[in-house]
C-alpha cells in the first residue's frame, strides 16, 4: 500500500492528480483521482492488468498544459516516459512518478531487461534478464524456413491495430498503417509482410519493450519477438536502448555527426 | 468528477461481448482501452471495439425519429412515428395478408430484444418472414 | 509490372529497383548512360532529390509488390548536398537490412552505395555485381502472395493452437 499511502501525502499538495487504478468489479481500471476521492484508489497492482498509462499522460498533459500530476508506473512504463520526453511528448518536470517493482513472477514470464523503474515505492526488486531465447531460436532457422513462420503467424493478422492503439510510443496522427499507397484499406490479412514490417521498422529507437503490443494482438502474432531483434539491432549499431538515457536521443530521431556513420 | 476515467463495458458490435473501458476525458467520450482480464476478451479487441468509441458522438446519428412526407422530412416524436409504423403494418397485413411483411433484426439488439421481433412475427402478426443480420 | 516468364541461362529473370539521389548517384547513373557502358538491363531507377528522403517503407513495399533487389545510392559521406542526409540513409538502411535478414527475405537483396556525379563506371559496376548478387538469391519469395499458395495454409493452421480441443 506504499504507492497509495504516497499518492495521499502530495494530492492537493505537490500533484493536483494521480494517474492510478480504481477497484470496479473485481478488475483494477485506470482513473485519475483527485483530492476528493483518493481513498477509492486500488492499493494492488496485479501482473495481468497493465495499462498504457505512459499514453494517458500523454494525452493529459497536452490536453491540460501545466497540469501536475503523479503516476504509478513499473519499470517499463517509466521507460517510456523517458522516450515520449526526449521525443517532446511528454513533460517530466510536472510529473511524479510512484515506482512499482514488478513482482518475480512477472518478471520471469515478461521477459525485459528490467522490471522495476529507477526509485521504487513499491514492490521488492527482482533482477529481469532480456529474454532473447525466441530470437535466437529464428536466427538458427535457415532463411526460408524463418520467412515461412514468420509470414504463418502474420497471415492470420486480422487488422485490429490494437499493437499500434496500445503502444505507448505511438501517437503519430497519420499512420502510416492507414495509408492506402502502403497498406490496402479492406484487405484481411493485410499485405503481408509489409503491414508488421512497417511496425517493425518504426520500433527502432522507440521500442521499450513494454509487451502491451503482444498483449493486445487478439491472435497472438509473436510481435515482441520480433521488436526484440529490432532493438538488438539498434543496440548492435548505435549502442543505443530506448528508455535508459533521458539525454541521449535515439540515432534515429537525429541526423548525427560524422563520427556515427564512419 | 474525475477528469479522466475509464468505465467498463461491454462493446455493443456482435455478440461475443468484449468487455473494453471507454475512457472519458473532459466529460466526453475519447477513446477505448481494452479491459485486462475479461473472461471473454482478456484484454484484446477487433477493429469494431477499438473505434467503437466513434459513432457515439457522431453529427451523423439520428437524435430523434424522421418521417419524410413527398419531398419533406421533419423531426417528429418517437410516439408519432411508432404509430406510423403500427398503423401502417396493421393496413398492409390487413389488405395482403400476414405474410406480406417482414422483419430484420440485429445482433446489435440483445437476445431478448431479438426473441420479441420474434414473438411480433409469428404470434401476433401470424408470418414467419424473419431474418437477422447474422441469419441467426 | 510483367516479367519475362522464361528463364535466363538458367537463373531466374530478376527485377532490380534502385533509389538514386538526385545529385550524385542520379548523375553517376547518366554519366554511365553517355558514356555507352554496358550494364544489364534489370533495373529500374527512382529518382529522389535525396538518399535521405527514401523511407524504410518504400523498400519494405518495393520488396511486398515483388521486387528481388533494391539499391540505394547516394552521395559520398561529407559530399550530400545537404549536408548530413546520408547519414540518416546509412543509419537506416543498417536497420532494414538486418530485418529483412531476420524475416527471412535476405539481407543480399538490400545494397547501400555512394556512388558521385563522377563515377560512370563504378555505377555500370555496382549494378553488374548487384544484379549477379540478387540473381544468386534467386526470384523474391515474395512475387506472389505467400497466404494465397495452398500449401501454406498448412503452416498458417499449424501455427496456432485450437482455440477448442
Amino acid at each position: 500500500m506504499a504507492i497509495k499511502d504516497r499518492a495521499r501525502d502530495i494530492i492537493g499538495k505537490e500533484v493536483d492528480g494521480v494517474l492510478a487504478f480504481r477497484p470496479e468489479g473485481g478488475s483494477h481500471v485506470p482513473h485519475l483521482f483527485n483530492a476528493d476521492d483518493i481513498d477509492q484508489m486500488a492499493g494492488e497492482y496485479p501482473a495481468g492488468e497493465r495499462y498504457p498509462v505512459s499514453s494517458i499522460v500523454r494525452r493529459l498533459q497536452a490536453a491540460r498544459p501545466g497540469v501536475r500530476l503523479a503516476v504509478v508506473v513499473r519499470g517499463c512504463d517509466e521507460r517510456a516516459l523517458i522516450e515520449l520526453e526526449k521525443q517532446g511528448q511528454v513533460d517530466m518536470e510536472h510529473l511524479v512518478l510512484l515506482g512499482l517493482a514488478c513482482d518475480g513472477e512477472l518478471a520471469g514470464t515478461c521477459g525485459c531487461a528490467q522490471p522495476y523503474p529507477s526509485e521504487v515505492v513499491q514492490g521488492e526488486k527482482v533482477e529481469g534478464g532480456l529474454d532473447l531465447g525466441m530470437v535466437e531460436k529464428l536466427e538458427g532457422l535457415p532463411p526460408g524456413e524463418r520467412l515461412d513462420y514468420w509470414l504463418s503467424r502474420f497471415a492470420a493478422c486480422v487488422k485490429c491495430f490494437g499493437c499500434r492503439n496500445v503502444c505507448p510510443l505511438c501517437y503519430c496522427k497519420e499512420c502510416a498503417l492507414d495509408e492506402p499507397g502502403l497498406v490496402d484499406h479492406g484487405e484481411q490479412p493485410p499485405l503481408l509482410p509489409v503491414f508488421h514490417l512497417i511496425r517493425a521498422v518504426d520500433m527502432a529507437g522507440r521500442c521499450v519493450d513494454c509487451g502491451l503490443c503482444e498483449e493486445a494482438c487478439p491472435i497472438g502474432i509473436p510481435l515482441r519477438t520480433l521488436y526484440r531483434k529490432v532493438g538488438e539491432v539498434v543496440e548492435s549499431h548505435f549502442e543505443y536502448r530506448p528508455g535508459r538515457s533521458p539525454d541521449k536521443k535515439s540515432p534515429l530521431s537525429v541526423l548525427g555527426t560524422e563520427e556515427d556513420v564512419t | 468528477m474525475s477528469d479522466y476515467r475509464t468505465v467498463p463495458t461491454i462493446c455493443p458490435y456482435c455478440g461475443t461481448g468484449c468487455g473494453m473501458l471507454l475512457e472519458v476525458f473532459g466529460g466526453e467520450l475519447t477513446g477505448v482501452l481494452p479491459w485486462k482480464g475479461h473472461p471473454v476478451s482478456d484484454g484484446k479487441l477487433c477493429i469494431k471495439g477499438w473505434t467503437s468509441h466513434e459513432f457515439v458522438g457522431s453529427p451523423g446519428r439520428l437524435a430523434s425519429p424522421i418521417i419524410r412526407r413527398g419531398d419533406a422530412a421533419g423531426e417528429v416524436s418517437t410516439d408519432e412515428a411508432i404509430g406510423l409504423v403500427a398503423g401502417e403494418l396493421k393496413r398492409v397485413v390487413d389488405e395482403h395478408g400476414p405474410d406480406s411483411v417482414g422483419f430484420i433484426c440485429s445482433a446489435k439488439c440483445t437476445n431478448e430484444e431479438n426473441y420479441l421481433v420474434g414473438k411480433l412475427a409469428r404470434a401476433v402478426v401470424g408470418t414467419n418472414n424473419i431474418d437477422h443480420c447474422a441469419r441467426l | 509490372m510483367s516479367r519475362k516468364p522464361e528463364n535466363n541461362n538458367g537463373k531466374d529473370e530478376v527485377k532490380i529497383l534502385a533509389f538514386l539521389c538526385n545529385w550524385c548517384s542520379y548523375a553517376g547513373a547518366d554519366l554511365a548512360g553517355v558514356s555507352r557502358l554496358q550494364y544489364p538491363p534489370n533495373v529500374v531507377d527512382i529518382r529522389v532529390m535525396c538518399s535521405g528522403t527514401i523511407s524504410p517503407y518504400h523498400v519494405l513495399k518495393a520488396f511486398q509488390m515483388g521486387i528481388d533487389g533494391v539499391l540505394i545510392a547516394g552521395c559520398h559521406i561529407g559530399d550530400c548536398h545537404y549536408i548530413k542526409g546520408n547519414y540518416m540513409t546509412y543509419k537506416r538502411f543498417q536497420v532494414i537490412r538486418d530485418v529483412l535478414e531476420f524475416i527471412g527475405i535476405g539481407e543480399d537483396r538490400l545494397r547501400l552505395e555512394w556512388v558521385s556525379a563522377a563515377e560512370g563506371e563504378k555505377f555500370a559496376e555496382v549494378i553488374r555485381e548487384f544484379t549477379g548478387q540478387v540473381e544468386q538469391a534467386g526470384a523474391s519469395p515474395l512475387r506472389t502472395r505467400w497466404e494465397e499458395n495452398p500449401a501454406n495454409r498448412e503452416r498458417i493452421r499449424k501455427a496456432f493452437k485450437p482455440l477448442l480441443p
